[in-house]
């Protein structure tokens, strides 16, 4: 790997630094060590494998020298890696699942609802208990049948047995191991009520399970799970429950709810494809979200440069006021201040289509003509956003140095070709990754969408619930979650994928059609 | 080239230059007005049908600072105190990435700088469910409670960890334009890579650490979607989760949320405000010249 | 390995990742942080969490105390928005974080349920103590989910200064708007939500016509087979607003927030809303009157929805939680004092009758004209389709009949697989 001329001699760094990474790696390798060892123990195989793999790396980073320039970038690509790349992945992966309502829990949290559920048969004996514990911890409950006025007494470990029925119960009790179990007051067994439900007491031959403060039944498992077949039986009915797409479905088609996720292979991505909700008016909302994305970019990039240059001007009076005025629409959350501006908007009341009636005669139809609905938008977008390219612009300006126009002004060059030919190409070489970054963020600007008219107007006669002022992103998540409700998350995350290929690869294409790579030095 | 006086042309210019600045300010704050507006409205209006509502009152304003069971004044320091930290923290990493980037020329250098540009295009309005499961492992960790669910910490990762991206081209771009001869000189005269980047980049470049501190400062400030997810608690909120409380079902309190917006911008404002002096070139004043 | 078991593979995954590493790199920075963990920590064993939302906090907090006192559990109410209560307990409880108990609405049940994510509960001879009609509510496939404590429904409200008398049909309430309009007294007779179109606020009307979303079996639960948006009663619902936006009487662009504020400006003289609007309209002075919803061609049916507490089938006190409901919130005296802070349709029958709050009794005879909105699952299905035929007629650019068809074919078709 070549090295740049002047890296040799500094990246060999002192003794006391070299010292210092050495301690610093064997911290982190200990550190590491000890995980690992526990994700084994815990038979995590591929978790202390990878885990393994990434300190190795980060070790090799440090120590060698051609991996210098690395070393610069490790900490926040650690941090990129954890937060940014480990998340999308797991997208990946919940597109290959069925992950959303009705299958929203882990197999092996279902199994266990329905294992852990008990039906009173209906010739069960209801038992009055008392709870006694021992200084561990551990319950000896005696039951009383009303009914009959006998009493069986027990742990958790030993078959119940019966005990004298006649006088009040004694404030210690033992067990048969001769350990002592005290009496615990009615009141005070209320928060032991989580522990006790889970113990299963029996008589020899039923369990009696605790129902509540003072109350005991005779019961049985509702439903019986064999991890070999995979199969559930309802212990009632005697009918079996076999596990299809992560629903419970018994062979005349009944399904039990709630079902699981599991891994449904390409499902999600061809419904992307094929689902003609999703498809039909692809095109069309394509479209616009491309345009309203650029009109964005380019409306907001427009006003915000024009107000970085006008405001870089030192002979310009309150130039700190005035740069702060300006910014404040960017500190005030875009939703408050979205709904203000659909006020400002409305036809009939809004300020603004009131000056505008008051200047042209007439106020556009903002939220039902097709065009104007567009336009708010943009209108609403650009006030949002320009604060934020007018700071990014005044950032760039300043590394363009000053004696550059100076020797401008002494050509004779006249302010706009100067801006033209020195300042915006210059500008442009840090800043279009951030247009980029906007653009992207824009293709997926569902909350201004939502906030405007829920993406309407709505067109009429298409069967699709996408609006004219819809974009992929809003039409779509309304597909997938319904409204507020009924979230398919295997879908979402799918669309999000096709959505994030799609902005990708503009990017690329732009990348490609303006060379910007190509002027990375 | 110094003119005595202002030139007719040049006094036109700034004349011009005035209206439009003049006239930014009113296309910047004509929608706050109206926000200022629906704050004193003490009856919860957003369309506001005139400038001074009826009746108008501050009662949503001194609710801000007297409701026991909404501490705002705790909420706005939680959020600035997330947002300062998460700032700070990316600035350092994005400047030592855009130190990598701009001073050493090694294979793979133009893919990483465009690989990691393309995965922050993906919308992590999805992740949030792997986020929620993450911080609960890191959580459980010992000793790294301080980063788990329902810490500001945690909170403080997760924004971290899109530090690099489009703040890392912007940097290097402005690096890129600090000449690699100061980097040679100091070079020669001993001084490691280490005190090139603290102490000849660093403050020639200050002026873009400072956009890049003020526009993560402000996006994390107003970040709800993840923190709603990962904080619980009243005492734990943010000042945007904790104006979500008054968007409570059909009812909502446009009054106190207008209002808690507006004290919340301040903040903002006033770092803008004094940080704004900061974006002046370091190049032109000399630096260069030496 | 199993694909079923990938999802808590990645759930362990995450352990992997460097994070010591993590921590040494950054770890100075967060010096100044101060840890937070811990002090509102979600479920904890031997911690009654509860996650409620504002209006009821301080009520919940108090029986909390007494609760605490009495059989030594410590309660920990979080409030959290009643907006982000279900999705983050859809988050947060298969992870083994969530709550013991939930405030929520019964129309959530659906999608919980099929989730497994709720508890059913035995109220024993406490059920009695309740509103049949909140019970209902909260019943899904014959069980019970949760312990309701207020009810809601909408009704007609009306500025007493413009309307003396409340109107008792349709017709009256035309006729009554439009002389209120010529004489130039306020910009709209009657306000309803046209853009975007709300059909929660306009289902009165479909009702009144003879429509409705889903039938009704005889056991109050609902056929999601029998879909009537688009029978006869719904087609002429339909019609009805398509003349009343061309005679004026329905302006359009008019949004929820925007007939909140024009009511209390005194544009609007009568609105269809709900309790929730209390609050707002005593702030602002105005003098209002609440009344039934006028006669359609029949009695009109809003929504009737219940606002309960609801224990989480994940959380780790569910028999304290159920204990804390049955014993300690089923009772006289919380009941009063969430009857107090959250002024709605007390559900417990005993404070129901010792309500002497005008506005809540007329709430109250409108709800009993109502009915539960469906809490079945297919019910998501319904308001996106709806919404749109409704603004198609709003915005006069499809034909009524045609519009509402459309959406119930649409409906139909999500409903169907």
């Amino acid at each position: 790997m070549p090295q740049p001329p002047s890296a040799p001699k500094s990246s060999r760094s002192s003794v006391g630094g070299l010292l210092l990474r050495l301690l610093g790696l064997a911290f982190i390798d200990a550190l590491a060590l000890l995980l690992a060892y526990a994700l084994v123990g815990n038979g995590l195989w591929p978790a202390a494998i990878a885990l393994v793999v990434v300190t190795i790396a980060i070790n090799w980073i440090f120590l060698d020298e051609r991996l210098y320039p690395v070393r610069w970038l490790s900490p926040g690509l650690l941090m990129m890696l954890l937060m940014v790349v480990y998340p999308l992945l797991f997208t990946v992966y919940v597109a290959l699942t069925n992950y959303g309502d009705g299958h929203l829990l882990s197999k092996e949290q279902v199994v266990r609802q329905f294992t852990t559920q008990h039906y009173q048969p209906p010739d069960a004996v209801v038992y009055q208990t008392t709870v006694y514990m021992s200084a561990d911890g551990a319950f000896l409950l005696v039951f009383t049948d009303p009914k009959t006025n006998t009493r069986l007494a027990g742990t958790a470990d030993e078959i119940l047995k019966p005990i004298d029925a006649t006088g009040d119960l004694p404030g210690a009790l033992k067990d048969s191991t001769g350990k002592e179990y005290s009496k615990v007051e009615a009141m005070k067994t209320l928060r032991l009520l989580d522990r006790l439900t889970k113990i299963p007491f029996s008589d020899g031959t039923n369990v009696v399970q605790v129902t509540g403060m003072g109350k005991a039944s005779q019961r049985k498992p509702a439903y019986a799970f064999d991890p070999a077949t995979d199969q559930l039986t309802d212990n009632r009915t005697g009918v079996v429950y076999k596990p299809v797409k992560g629903t419970f479905t018994a062979p005349d088609g009944k399904t039990l709810s709630p079902g699981y996720h599991v891994m449904i292979g390409f499902e999600n991505y061809l419904r992307v494809v094929k689902d003609p909700n999703i498809r039909s008016p692809f095109l069309r909302v394509f479209v616009w979200t491309f345009l309203f994305a650029a009109f964005s970019v380019l409306l907001t990039f427009v006003v915000g440069l024009s107000m970085a240059v006008v405001l870089n001007d030192k002979s310009l009076p309150f130039r700190g006021l005035f740069r702060t005025l300006i910014i404040i629409p960017y500190a005030i959350p875009a939703i408050i201040s979205t709904l203000i501006w659909r006020g400002l908007l409305n036809p009939n009341y809004g300020q603004f289509s009131g000056l505008i009636k008051g200047v042209f005669g007439t106020s556009p139809q903002w939220f039902i003509d097709p065009f104007w609905a567009k336009a708010g938008i943009l209108l609403i977008n650009t006030w949002l956003g320009y604060p934020y390219m007018m700071l990014i612009c005044l950032g760039a300006l300043q590394s363009i140095p000053g004696d550059m126009f100076e020797a401008a002004d002494i050509d004779g060059a006249g302010k706009w070709l100067q801006f033209r030919k020195l300042t915006l190409p210059l500008l442009l070489v840090s800043i279009a990754p951030l247009l980029i970054g906007t653009f992207a963020f824009n293709f997926n600007n569902f909350g201004l969408i939502e906030a405007y008219n829920k993406g309407g107007p709505p067109i009429a006669g298409e069967a699709t619930p996408a609006g004219q002022t819809d974009i992929l992103i809003s039409y779509t998540f309304r597909l997938a979650f319904g409204s507020g409700a009924g979230a398919d998350y295997g879908l979402a995350s799918a669309i999000a994928l096709f959505i994030f290929l799609l902005v990708g690869g503009l990017t690329m294409l732009n990348f490609r059609y303006t060379r910007q790579l190509e002027e990375v030095t | 080239m110094a003119g005595t006086s202002l030139s007719t042309a040049r006094r036109a210019n700034l004349f011009l230059k005035i209206g439009i600045a003049i006239l930014a300010v009113a296309f910047a704050l004509y929608p706050v007005v109206w926000i200022i507006s629906a704050s004193l409205n003490p009856a919860n209006s957003l369309l506001n049908l005139s400038i001074i509502p009826e009746p108008a009152s501050l009662a949503n304003f001194e609710r801000l600072v007297s409701d026991p069971q909404y501490p705002f004044p705790l909420w706005i320091w939680n959020s600035i105190k997330v947002a300062a930290i998460t700032s700070v923290l990316t600035v350092f990493l994005t400047a030592l990435a855009a130190y990598s980037f701009s001073r050493f020329r090694y294979k793979g250098r133009r893919t990483g700088l465009l690989v990691i540009l393309l995965i922050q295009l993906f919308p992590n309005s999805l992740a949030i469910v792997s986020l929620f499961l993450l911080l609960q492992q890191i959580g459980n960790i010992p000793g790294l409670s301080w980063f788990g669910l329902n810490t500001h910490g945690g909170l403080i990762l997760i924004y971290a960890g899109g530090a690099l991206g489009f703040n890392t081209w912007l940097m290097k771009g402005f690096f890129d334009s600090i000449p690699k001869e100061l980097d040679e000189v100091a070079n020669i005269d001993g001084a490691t890579k280490w005190q090139v980047f603290w102490s000849i980049i660093l403050p020639l470049a200050r002026p873009i650490l400072v956009v890049i501190g003020i526009l993560t400062f402000i996006g994390t400030y107003g970040e709800f979607l993840i923190a709603r997810v990962i904080l619980k608690g009243t005492e734990n909120y943010t000042l945007m989760v904790g104006l979500f409380l008054f968007n409570s079902g059909r009812a909502q309190e446009w009054g106190v949320i207008t209002a808690a917006s507006l004290v919340g911008a301040l903040p903002a404002v006033i770092l803008f405000f004094v940080t704004q002096r900061l974006l002046v070139s370091g190049l032109s004043s000399g630096a260069v010249k030496g | 390995m199993p694909p079923s078991s990938l999802l808590s593979f990645f759930k362990k995954l995450t352990r992997l990742l460097p994070v010591a590493v993590l921590a040494t790199l950054v770890a100075p920075v967060f010096g100044q942080a101060k840890p937070d963990a811990g002090k509102a920590a979600a479920a904890k064993e031997g911690v009654l969490t509860l996650w409620v939302p504002k209006l009821a906090v301080q009520a919940v907090s108090n029986a909390g105390k007494d609760f605490t006192a009495k059989y030594g559990v410590e309660v920990s109410v979080q409030e959290v928005s009643f907006d982000s209560i279900r999705d983050d307990l859809k988050t947060a409880a298969p992870a083994g974080e969530g709550p013991d108990i939930i405030v929520g609405a019964h129309d959530w049940l659906g999608e919980l349920v099929a989730n497994g994510l709720l508890e059913p509960l035995d109220l024993g001879d406490k059920a009695a103590g309740f509103d049949p009609v909140s019970l209902k509510a909260f019943t899904y496939d014959s069980k019970v989910y949760g312990l309701p404590y207020g009810l809601e429904a909408i009704a007609l409200i009306y500025n007493k200064e413009l309307v003396p008398t409340p109107p008792a049909t349709w017709e009256e309430l035309k006729a009554l708007a439009k002389k209120l309009q010529d004489g130039g007294k306020v910009d709209q007779g009657y306000g309803l939500h046209t853009g975007p179109a709300d059909p929660y606020h306009t289902y009165p009307i479909f009702t009144g016509f003879g429509s409705y979303v889903f039938k009704q079996n005889p056991d109050g639960t609902y056929d999601p087979s029998d879909l009537g948006l688009d029978n006869e009663g719904g087609q002429e619902a339909m019609r009805e607003l398509n003349s009343m936006v061309k005679a004026g009487l329905l302006r359009q662009n008019i949004g929820g927030s925007d007939i909140d504020s024009l009511f209390v400006a005194g544009k609007i003289a009568m609105v269809i809303d709900g309790p929730w609007r209390l609050p707002d309209l005593r702030k602002s002075g105005i003098k209002y009157g609440i009344a039934k919803i006028p006669t359609m061609k029949q009695q009109p049916i809003p929504f009737v929805g219940a606002q309960g507490f609801m224990v989480s089938a994940l959380g780790k006190n569910k028999e304290v939680a159920k204990a804390f409901l049955v014993e300690f919130m089923a009772d006289d005296a919380s009941m009063k004092s969430i009857y107090d802070a959250d002024p709605r349709i007390p559900a417990w029958l005993a404070t129901q009758k010792a309500v002497t709050d005008p506005d809540i009794a007329a709430f109250a005879a409108s709800a009993a004209t109502g009915q539960p909105m469906p809490a079945i699952p297919q019910m998501s299905k319904v308001w996106t389709d709806w919404g749109k035929a409704l603004n198609l007629v709003f915005q006069q650019s499809e034909d009524p009949a045609k519009a509402i068809k459309n959406a119930a074919t649409s409906i139909r078709a999500q409903i169907k697989p």
